[in-house]
């Protein structure tokens, strides 16, 4: 289902559900909400990429953990941890199911100038290539003695690791600007191969969204409403 | 269709000399042109001239006139000529910058302003022409370097230019690759399509080619027939005749062949020529000594695919062992292996006595020097010899005598003092071979060491390999180009799909037809040359 929203739906969703994690829901809703995110996330066939993400994100939200309750109790770290894990998960259901040229292209339609749309599409997909670069540079550097192995002694070498990865970043930068224009990226007047346009179920799932934050936010902060609901 | 008169150009950076110097040439609708010369000849900034990145992507000066199809490049933007002029660059990775192979090549044609339905047409063509259907929904970026050229060159073939300038296309191709694009590439010229291609090895193209332009520092030098300009000697400008060509020459025969099938009826009942024994000869066998390296049952995996599976190997002091194999083999997997970049999942990997699960990435480096394909992935100093020296510094193995060698070895004198990065691609990886020696070691593990580079590199190249050989040091290449490893190497290892298929003496591999296809491998042309005329004394 998640493949058939309109990419703007999705990123409508999924910021609608970042605003709703930092307004401070009860755990109730945070857990249903999160509870739903999986069951999507086990319908899109990702279940094992979800998990190889979880075991990323388990470290970012331990460290997380840990901070809150040193600062405040357990009781609110756990909390904390939950809606982290709860809001990443969101975000992994979105790059899973919208490419990034996909969002690209339905920003455009939706108004915003092309150059503002490419970019940030072609960001989103320079990550991965990043990273290889980065993997690339560690083995190179590691290879001829530098020790770039993960840890603190790794910062003493940075710049074995920074310049190369700069000095590649422009180059990189220089030679997609060079492939894009002789595919026509400054062409004006382009088209586009998919017309993106809002369906019934994109209204639905905006609006279904919409009155599930509506309500749990009406119940945290003002229980007579929770009353009347129930 | 295309018209240059009087071209000089040189880019913007201060200082910069004319890399174009008088340029006068006319490509006529439906040529096939190669062009070639010795790196830094000034053929890629010709490719870019064509579609007008020069000037206006570059700025620089440019003088002179360039017409195409009786359009001037220099008032008329880019936008406007890129559907005339298809441009294949040299680095693949930088030209896919989308989510899919469908939309890779859609880009071209959305700028194109064409309709939805005419978008998916062109898609489902040109996927068929190339036999892409089943990676369009693929990301481009996870597929083979063969896969991601094949892509790029669709983007391109779904405009339908009349022009195609391809930049290097083979450089980092295996042979089945390099024939799929070499056809697809034929049809299209057959179809019409204008076809420019630069390129080093002439083996790879001059049968295709109706044209052969050589560029020597910015100027033309030769132009004309590829029969007529292959008989010419093409070594001053760091191009090795065909095989064939050598051995027409050798035999002094009245018409000079660009394919083997072309040379064997006339060749029959001759002697092997010393062109092709030489071929073969250069590599003595390794005298027996300790394994430097032992890799005993070695086995890999990304993910659930397997990479290595069960890879026993042993490298001794002295050989000089080529790793070869097709696009995706395992073979940059395997040498990771051997200084513990990667560590076996099962099985083991033994450095000179040590275990590679017990010892670290640095430790290991003072035994083996990895030198990768790209140099630029390590350069962060701004003077040579400053990038030379680190690691020796680093391991606390830093010999100035030893040092000073390596740089007379590797001719770097003259760029002691310059910045890395502004070196030839050729000098860069000079510098990085010298810069992975430093630490002393005794291995020396070189990863496409050929790739992209010229007859002169290449010549040196086997010189220096040929010395430190000799003074006992064990080197690894790992390569597509057979026809140096053929020459160099004392000993091939196959790999196809993560397993050595078989080892042995590089014209002892390639006789043994079913792991050359198996690996998807083509023999050499100077061995294809004397299986077909049986001449046993070079055969053996």
């Amino acid at each position: 289902m998640m493949k058939r929203l309109d990419p703007r739906t999705k990123l409508a969703l999924v910021i609608g559900y970042m605003i709703f994690i930092t307004a401070d829901p009860t755990e109730a809703w945070v857990l249903s909400s999160f509870g739903f995110i999986v069951l999507m996330i086990v319908a899109t066939g990702k279940v094992k990429a979800y998990l190889q993400w979880l075991r990323i994100v388990a470290t970012i939200a331990l460290t997380w953990i840990i901070v809150t309750w040193w600062m405040f109790d357990l009781a609110t770290a756990v909390i904390v941890g939950l809606r982290l894990t709860a809001l990443l998960s969101a975000f992994f259901l979105f790059f899973q199911t919208t490419t990034p040229t996909e969002l690209g292209n339905a920003l455009v339609q939706s108004g915003l100038p092309y150059w503002f749309a490419f970019t940030l599409s072609a960001s989103l997909q320079l990550v991965p290539v990043m990273s290889q670069t980065i993997q690339n540079i560690i083995a190179a550097q590691r290879s001829r003695g530098i020790p770039l192995e993960p840890g603190w002694a790794a910062l003493r070498h940075y710049p074995a690791l920074l310049v190369p990865l700069l000095v590649q970043s422009f180059r990189l930068a220089d030679e997609l600007a060079e492939a894009m224009e002789v595919r026509g990226f400054s062409r004006t007047k382009r088209t586009f191969r998919y017309q993106y346009r809002f369906h019934l179920t994109d209204w639905l799932a905006i609006v279904g969204e919409v009155l599930y934050i509506g309500i749990a936010l009406s119940i945290r902060f003002n229980p007579l409403v929770g009353i009347l609901v129930f | 269709m295309i018209v240059l008169q009087h071209l000089r150009y040189r880019y913007a950076s201060a200082g910069s000399d004319w890399v174009l110097q008088g340029i006068n040439l006319h490509i006529a609708a439906g040529e096939y042109v190669l062009i070639c010369g010795p790196s830094g000849s000034g053929k890629s900034t010709l490719c870019r001239v064509f579609n007008g990145l020069i000037p206006h992507f570059y700025g620089g000066k440019l003088e002179g006139k360039v017409q195409i199809a009786g359009l001037d490049t220099c008032t008329l933007p880019i936008s406007e000529l890129f559907a005339l002029v298809g441009f294949v660059t040299q680095h693949v990775e930088a030209q896919l910058f989308n989510s899919t192979v469908a939309e890779e090549i859609a880009f071209g044609l959305e700028s194109l302003g064409l309709s939805p339905s005419e978008i998916d047409q062109r898609i489902e063509e040109v996927a068929a022409l190339l036999e892409l259907e089943s990676l369009l929904p693929r990301n481009p970026r996870q597929l083979s370097g063969g896969e991601q050229q094949l892509v790029a060159i669709a983007a391109i073939i779904a405009l339908r230019p009349r022009v195609i300038v391809l930049d290097e296309p083979y450089a980092n191709l295996d042979a089945r690759n390099i024939q799929r694009v070499r056809s697809i590439l034929r049809q299209l010229n057959q179809n019409g399509t204008t076809i420019i291609i630069c390129e080093h090895r002439l083996r790879h193209i001059v049968a295709d080619a109706s044209r052969i332009i050589v560029m020597h520092q910015g100027q033309i030098v030769s132009d004309g027939p590829p029969r007529v300009i292959v008989r010419e000697d093409l070594t001053a400008f760091g191009i090795e005749p065909p095989p064939v060509v050598q051995v027409a020459r050798d035999l002094a025969l009245p018409f000079t062949p660009l394919q083997v099938q072309e040379l064997i009826p006339a060749i029959n009942g001759h002697q092997p020529p010393p062109s092709l024994l030489a071929a073969q000869t250069f590599a003595p066998p390794t005298p027996a000594s300790q394994p430097l390296i032992q890799l005993d049952q070695v086995t890999y995996s990304i993910g659930p695919t397997p990479i290595l599976r069960r890879v026993s190997l042993d490298i001794r002091a002295g050989e000089c062992l080529a790793l070869v194999g097709a696009n995706g083999a395992g073979k940059t997997t395997l040498i990771k292996h051997f200084n513990g970049l990667y560590r076996p999942q099962s099985g083991r990997v033994i450095v000179v006595d040590r275990d590679t699960r017990k010892a670290d990435v640095s430790q290991l480096a003072r035994h083996v020097g990895l030198a990768f394909q790209n140099p630029d992935n390590q350069f962060f100093t701004t003077r040579v010899w400053n990038e030379i020296i680190v690691g020796a510094h680093m391991l606390h193995r830093y010999d100035e005598r030893w040092i000073r060698e390596l740089v007379r070895l590797f001719d770097l004198e003259p760029l002691l003092d310059r910045s890395p990065y502004r070196l030839s691609g050729g000098e860069k990886k000079r510098v990085a071979f010298a810069a992975s020696l430093a630490a002393q070691a005794s291995i020396l593990v070189l990863d496409e060491p050929t790739a992209g580079q010229d007859w002169h590199f290449r010549q040196a190249l086997a010189q220096q390999l040929h010395v430190l050989r000799q003074r006992g040091y064990a080197i690894i290449i790992v390569t597509h180009d057979l026809e140096f490893a053929a020459r160099h190497a004392t000993r091939w290892i196959v790999i196809a799909d993560g397993e050595i298929v078989t080892t042995g003496q590089p014209w002892e591999v390639m006789a043994n037809t079913t792991a050359m296809q198996r690996a998807k491998l083509e023999p050499t042309q100077w061995f294809q040359i004397a299986a077909a005329c049986n001449w046993s004394e070079a055969l053996k």
